[in-house]
């Protein structure tokens, strides 16, 4: 029986440390939009601008996807993607974690992508935390794909 | 002749790893273009998102048509304006989701000794619209009320279209109470907001500033509509109960429903107004007597306590 060791990855130290910190706040603020969709525990009240208006949004029609809100999508994209970002994942070089991990990132930006353009030329209002989290996810992205740069497997 | 072999053996391995290194270096600087170009590229469709949103794209403005028939607007002002007490008792607390806040320590707002009640809202906001239906169902115990409108929230905002009265141009006498009704907006859009309606007073805005804020209001009522300062005595900021409950409703349905006491909407919207009427009576001292004496008044007994006429 023939067994091959592969050296890990060298990954820069700063990578699992801003990726993950990345994931996890984006966790946090998808958690908070859950909890606020199902426990309806949102203000009976209008904000005085009408930009940004998180009811409006969180209450249109494209705050649900296929009948599931887009806060619970939310949560579903980072569990995943704090796992991916662990730093023994990071050291992990088989393809599937590395490219599953760019895969993951690069399907939450196509669906931000969606959502931000569901904000500005539909619903015509912006939710300040749904931004928040959108911003993480175009965040989390640019720290994997530069990373996984980085850190790939000498051929 | 085995030195120079192995020399030239040497030689090879180390220009072959040096070839190597390149090739490595070739390679990451490869990767980190793509990772550049992947990222610029996501950039750059946000840009472009936000250049097209603010050269004027975005959905087409619509409104849902107002009523504007006199007949049909007479008609639904009057079945606010005049539910029956008996209806209003039966109704007694209904179904309301928050009541106005009591707050202590304030003095006392008045304008020519009697207590003055501010609303401060925008014809756009969908809670402003549920608001005012059991505002103007209590206030109408206490005086009168002439030039309300009837109307919708904006066809473009949350809860599109909640049919509603508005207070801007209408004016309210009694013998009991001062009613100031502020609309800031209307219903129609003007860029990223609202066509501006009316102005406040600089007193008004101050009360705004000051009571639609902690610890008058929690934090995350703060600064929203609708905002309802009775007399510095107790403030409400969002309505007492959701405007789905109104949706897809015509405002005569509405007054309509007012009426029947087994209804959803009643229950919602009488029921909030006798939490303001019994409220008003705190305030007024009990008058007028046989409004503040009633059992829908009575329902509210023990929420207000602490609010005095003075």
């Amino acid at each position: 029986m023939v067994s091959v060791r592969t050296k890990p990855v060298a990954v820069p130290a700063w990578l699992p440390i801003v990726s993950l910190a990345l994931a996890v706040a984006g966790l946090l603020v998808a958690g908070y939009l859950t909890i606020e969709h199902f426990t309806a525990s949102t203000t009976l009240a209008c904000p005085e601008t009408g930009v940004v208006n998180c009811t409006k949004v969180t209450t249109s029609e494209q705050s649900k996807v296929l009948g599931i809100p887009v806060a619970v999508l939310g949560l579903v994209f980072f569990v995943p993607m704090v796992i991916a970002c662990l730093p023994r994942l990071w050291r992990d070089q088989r393809p599937a974690v590395r490219y599953g991990r760019l895969g993951l990132a690069g399907l939450g930006v196509v669906f931000v992508f969606y959502l931000v353009y569901a904000e500005l030329f539909v619903i015509d209002a912006i939710c300040l935390w749904c931004t928040a989290v959108h911003v993480l996810t175009v965040a989390l992205f640019a720290v994997i794909a530069f990373g996984s740069a980085l850190a790939s497997p000498p051929r | 002749m085995k030195d120079v072999s192995k020399r030239d053996r040497t030689a090879r391995e180390r220009a072959r790893q040096i070839v190597a290194a390149q090739k490595r270096a070739q390679e990451r600087r490869k990767r980190l273009l793509m990772a550049a170009g992947a990222v610029g590229l996501v950039l750059v469709v946000f840009v472009v998102l936000i250049v097209v949103k603010v050269s004027g794209g975005g959905p087409s403005k619509t409104a849902a048509p107002a009523v504007s028939d006199s007949a049909s607007v007479a008609a639904v002002v009057q079945r606010v304006t005049t539910v029956p007490p008996d209806v209003l008792d039966k109704i007694g607390a209904g179904k309301v989701d928050q009541l106005p806040k009591v707050i202590t320590g304030q003095p006392r707002l008045a304008v020519n000794g009697k207590p003055l009640v501010l609303y401060f809202g925008a014809e756009y906001c969908p809670f402003c619209a549920a608001q005012r239906w059991p505002m103007v169902i209590a206030l109408s115990r206490f005086g009168t009320f002439t030039g309300l409108k009837v109307t919708h929230s904006a066809a473009d905002d949350s809860y599109p279209n909640t049919p509603t009265l508005s207070f801007h141009g209408a004016t309210y006498t009694s013998d009991y109470l001062v009613f100031q009704g502020v609309e800031t907006t209307t219903n129609l859009r003007q860029g990223n907001g609202y066509e501006p309606l009316d102005q406040p007073t600089a007193d008004q805005q101050a009360l705004v500033a000051k009571y639609d804020a902690p610890p008058y209001v929690d934090s995350e009522s703060a600064g929203t509509i609708p905002f309802v300062d009775f007399a510095n005595k107790a403030v409400q900021s969002g309505s007492s109960y959701g405007p789905p409950t109104l949706a897809g409703m015509t405002p005569q349905q509405v007054a309509d429903a007012l009426s029947d006491p087994t209804d959803s909407v009643a229950q919602a919207i009488d029921g909030t107004a006798n939490a303001i009427t019994a409220l008003l009576c705190q305030i007024t001292g009990n008058q007028p007597g046989n409004v503040c004496s009633g059992a829908a008044v009575k329902a509210y007994a023990g929420k207000f306590n602490g609010v005095s006429p003075n």
